[in-house]
């Protein structure tokens, strides 16, 4: 294989350019971000309906939602992996912070079966949302993401001053300021730059 | 002084890359002090609250706020080690990004835990969960396989913690202290210390 010469400023754009590929390819997995914000989205709605409106005194069990989720993330996952050509340095940071962001969501659905699914644990939830967007939007340099975490976290201060049940919708709508808008924004800049 | 641009083969160039992935690593590795001086402090806010508990007595002040008091070196040693660089590793950035928005959420979390009360003592649980994020994603990024099982150890005792007393809790979070922050904050100290040795 023949050795090409580099000049500093030459290594230098290849440095910046293996940082706006990675860029590129976190937009693809947008998808995540649409797929667990959407769940998240349906199940804090569903759960206000069924326990305000039909007054279902199971009304927890909407949060069952996310098992297909799981699933689904594990095929697409795995699917990834496969493809992936080379990972990078901020691939990677992602994947650590989802990793950890999952592991955490995890065990707080652990922590919340032993408390009680009545107990005032949204605005911590909103919490973890806004630390995984804030992180990522960091990661991407993607300002909609850092403005989406920083929202999330107003809305997990404003939420302690409401009951459990008003609690839910601030979490739909957290997850809408920092999970659902920001990745259809970050799925368009993506299409834009590829056409 | 013109400076003189010179050829570097593809070799060369990844060799610079390394180097100074190595030097931004070897810049993240002074901040074991950091991690020390939080690990310390854990350890001791902890022991000093389950002694209370265990022994019923009341030192008429909140050890906690003891954490506070690491506010000062943390901001002296980042101030010092900012003087010293001469330019920002990606991961440090990342480091900095992980590190920060893991003191908001404390702050967050210190908030909703007075709104709230103690949760029907189940606080400690949610405080030792949000300790295994930063340690997991550090470690993972860092390559770091101290903070990985750092991390995941806080995420076994906050579970764990559910099950338990608040004396124990307070044990189970002077171990998240322990292996989340002081043995990998000495580990890292001394390989500072060997490559200080190394380069002179």
């Amino acid at each position: 294989m023949a050795e090409e010469n580099f000049s500093p400023q030459e290594s230098f754009q290849l440095i910046q350019s293996m940082i706006a590929k990675t860029r590129r390819d976190m937009s693809d997995n947008s998808i995540y971000f649409l797929l667990w914000g959407w769940i998240t989205f349906a199940a804090c709605t569903g759960q206000f309906i069924l326990k305000n409106v039909v007054h279902y005194e199971k009304h927890y069990l909407v949060w069952l939602l996310v098992i297909p989720g799981v699933i689904f993330s594990a095929y697409l996952g795995m699917k990834e992996s496969k493809k992936r050509e080379a990972s990078t340095y901020i691939g990677d940071s992602m994947k650590y912070l989802w990793m950890g962001m999952g592991t955490s969501f995890f065990v707080l659905s652990m922590i919340l079966s032993k408390m009680g699914w009545d107990t005032n644990i949204f605005p911590f939830f909103i919490l973890l949302y806004g630390l995984g967007t804030f992180i990522s939007g960091k990661l991407l340099q993607f300002t909609p993401m850092v403005i989406g975490g920083l929202s999330a976290w107003v809305l997990a201060v404003v939420s302690t001053y409401f009951n459990y049940d008003y609690q839910m919708l601030f979490g739909a709508a957290a997850i809408l300021i920092s999970y659902i808008i920001p990745a259809y924004m970050l799925r368009s800049k993506n299409k834009h730059i590829t056409a | 002084m013109p400076e003189k641009e010179n050829e570097m083969t593809g070799q060369e160039s990844l060799k610079l890359i390394s180097e100074m992935i190595v030097k931004a690593k070897r810049s993240y590795i002074t901040t074991g002090a950091a991690s020390i001086v939080w690990g310390i402090l854990i350890v001791i806010c902890s022991l000093l609250t389950w002694y209370q508990i265990y022994a019923q007595v009341s030192f008429g002040f909140d050890v906690w706020l003891l954490v506070f008091v690491a506010l000062l070196p943390q901001i002296y040693f980042s101030i010092k080690e900012k003087q010293k660089k001469n330019f920002v590793g990606h991961d440090e950035k990342i480091m900095t990004y992980v590190w920060s928005t893991f003191a908001i959420c404390i702050f967050i979390l210190s908030f909703y835990n007075s709104k709230f009360g103690d949760n029907n003592g189940n606080s400690t649980a949610l405080f030792m969960l949000l300790y295994g994020i930063p340690t997991f994603i550090t470690g993972g990024v860092c390559n770091f396989k101290p903070m990985i099982t750092g991390g995941l150890i806080c995420w076994i005792l906050s579970v764990a913690s559910m099950f338990t007393n608040m004396a124990t809790d307070m044990l189970f979070m002077a171990a998240c202290g322990l292996f989340a922050w002081l043995i990998p904050g000495i580990i890292l100290w001394k390989r500072y210390k060997k490559q200080q040795t190394a380069d002179v």
